[in-house]
């Protein structure tokens, strides 16, 4: 099994049954890996915070889901991540590129790759690097304890652990 | 047509359908009319409940979900109909109030007020079947079809931009409570499990 291929079988794991993606050259491998498996139905959305919203329905209906995409598009849509999940207490599963990273010199990413941390932690968003192989297994662990934290939750996947060449 | 009289209309067809509404005029109309527990009033997220909507019907595929969305909220995230569309789920019916104006904001002009047809953005999204309906007695007529119909159905509800309007939500509760008594509401009427065995 690839990295992408475990993540996908760690989310299952965890009872994931609903994903919502945005593209992202870091995450499209595990993109495609989701829409290839029927253990997790995929909804492509228009931007970021479509996703968010996505999952916050689904958690309604009882199912649980996850939110994929790139680390510019968490910028973008943190407010709104705040007014939606924050003010409602709704918890939902980010799975996010840690693109701007020191391997990642894409100058596009430059300023995500400063400031995201800082933004998540102003919001109170936690969140949790994932930059070894090993670390894939705390998946289903990580999704249990986002839901007892009553709000977004980000997952990043490094590029060390990707393997990517993007 | 006032969004009022709208509501009541569309509450005496709402049979068993699972309500989402926008945060403004939306949710405040329909708490008015309905009070009902089993529907969730956006309170944040402007732009987002249609697509909210959409998370919950894909999840509860066998119950009609209905979003009575906002103008405003439809401009912030057009991207929603080509979301939505892309999906098709038969048992939603996306509902728009259109006032042409930011009726909780002192009624300032919607974006493009004159020139806009939203209906003719949801086909062109890709939604089979869209409406607009700018009267009571068209509107209790047509949604027996409406609600018969599979969805997606797009259906633009044109009503009076109103000066005497809920200036706050109605609701004695918001948040957090909403999440919960929605959450325990959508148990008791479904018998899913929203929340686990301790809770959360």
């Amino acid at each position: 099994m690839d990295v992408n291929d475990r993540i996908h079988a760690q989310l299952v794991k965890a009872g994931v049954k609903l994903a919502a993606s945005l593209p992202d050259d870091w995450v499209n491998t595990l993109i495609r890996r989701v829409e290839r498996g029927n253990e997790i139905r995929h909804v492509r959305v228009g931007r970021e915070a479509e996703t968010i919203a996505i999952c916050a329905g689904a958690f309604f209906g009882g199912v649980r889901s996850v939110a994929i995409f790139g680390n510019t598009g968490l910028l973008t849509c943190t407010g709104e991540m705040a007014t939606l999940c924050l003010r409602h207490m709704i918890p939902v599963f980010c799975i996010v590129s840690g693109r701007g990273s020191i391997d990642d010199h894409k100058v596009y990413q430059e300023v995500q790759g400063r400031r995201t941390i800082p933004l998540l932690q102003a919001y109170d968003y936690p969140y949790k690097i994932v930059d070894k192989d090993e670390e894939i297994d705390d998946i289903p662990n990580a999704y249990e304890w986002h839901r007892l934290q009553k709000r977004p939750f980000i997952l990043f996947l490094t590029k060390k652990l990707l393997g990517t060449k993007a | 047509m006032k969004a009022n009289e709208c509501m009541k209309v569309l509450a005496k067809h709402r049979g068993d359908a699972v309500v989402v509404c926008a945060l403004g005029m939306a949710a405040n109309e329909w708490w008015a009319v309905t009070r009902s527990e089993d529907s969730f009033y956006m309170h944040g997220g402007m732009g987002l409940a249609s697509t909210f909507a959409l998370g919950l019907a894909l999840a509860i595929p066998e119950t009609p979900v209905w979003v009575i969305n906002s103008d405003g909220g439809l401009c912030m995230n057009t991207g929603t109909l080509l979301t939505e569309a892309g999906q098709q789920p038969r048992n939603m019916k996306h509902f728009v109030v259109d006032n042409q104006c930011y009726q909780t904001v002192e009624n300032m002009p919607m974006v493009n007020q004159d020139g806009a047809d939203y209906t003719m953005m949801a086909r062109g999204a890709g939604f089979q079947r869209a409406v607009t309906i700018d009267n009571l007695d068209e509107l209790d007529r047509k949604l027996p079809e409406i609600v018969a119909a599979p969805g997606p159905y797009f259906i633009r509800l044109r009503i009076e931009a109103e000066t005497d309007y809920q200036r706050a939500p109605p609701a004695n509760y918001e948040g957090p409570e909403m999440k919960y008594r929605f959450g325990r509401a959508m148990e008791k009427k479904l018998g899913i499990k929203v929340f686990g065995p301790r809770g959360f």
